[in-house]
């Protein structure tokens, strides 16, 4: 399954024909068929190409909606470094 | 638009163009169910569906209201309706409530009502949370619309068999929290 970058996922933005995925958890959706994502867009507060598992904190509903999703990969764990 | 009443909107922290923009969405999610609405109820019929077909056309018209309700609130607020309907349908908040595969499957034409009332319960639990505090009037309505919402999800899923809500039917009025909306 492919890994990607953050840079990468920004890409599928669901606009200009490019495919719409989105992050919850290091899964990756392809949200891209779905009517609420039209051109990348979801309920005007959240945009394709993203990690929204902080949003969904806040979503009226939960992880679970996006199950129903393809899922197309993983999200490439950041690790920071301590200073 | 109402001046002052979008600036205080704006003052309180909200950002007012989102939230015109969720209540367009919403709007266009009332107004096309509305009308899907209209083509469940033809095909609620027979034994099973007659029995539903009253609760469908309460929700049918309550739902018309909240749109004739939020429309006023969007125009206060700076922002209006899309011109090009078909723009307007694709922007809604909801995905279109059609009509299942066999109309004559009463169970699944249930489905997609409940599921139609559950997406308008998530939407205006949203704005309700987004303007608690902070813009008074659209909190109000939203909250209106809400307690009607939470009542059509209750009907239809008894109706599903998910247990009982408590709710009655209508008795002659409809729409009794956004009825002072539409005055």
């Amino acid at each position: 399954m492919k890994e990607f970058s953050k840079e990468e996922l920004a890409r599928h933005d669901g606009r200009n024909g490019h495919p719409a995925y989105v992050a919850c958890k290091g899964k990756v959706y392809d949200v891209t068929r779905s009517f609420l994502w039209k051109d990348g867009d979801h309920q005007v507060l959240h945009r394709a190409g993203a990690d929204l598992t902080d949003s969904l904190k806040q979503a009226p509903h939960d992880g679970d909606a996006l199950e129903k999703f393809p899922i197309v990969g993983t999200l490439r764990h950041v690790r920071t470094e301590p200073s | 638009m109402a001046r002052v009443a979008r600036e205080m909107v704006e003052k309180s922290g909200i950002n007012v163009d989102q939230l015109v923009g969720l209540l367009v969405k919403n709007a266009a999610a009332e107004l096309t169910t509305f009308y899907y609405y209209t083509i469940l109820r033809c095909n609620l019929i027979g034994l099973k569906g007659e029995g539903i077909k009253e609760i469908a056309e309460a929700a049918r018209i309550e739902d018309r209201n909240h749109f004739e309700a939020l429309v006023p609130r969007i125009y206060e607020l700076g922002g209006k309706l899309p011109e090009d309907m078909k723009a307007f349908h694709d922007a809604s908040a909801c995905p279109p409530a059609g009509l299942p595969k066999d109309p004559t499957d009463v169970q699944a034409l249930l489905k997609v009502l409940v599921e139609a009332e559950r997406c308008a319960v998530r939407g205006y639990t949203h704005i309700c949370n987004l303007t608690a505090g902070k813009d008074h009037r659209t909190y109000d309505l939203s909250q209106a619309i809400l307690n009607e919402e939470i009542e059509h999800e209750s009907w239809f899923s008894e109706f599903l068999g998910e247990g009982p809500s408590g709710h009655f039917m209508r008795r002659g009025e409809t729409s009794p929290f956004v009825s002072k909306f539409l005055r």
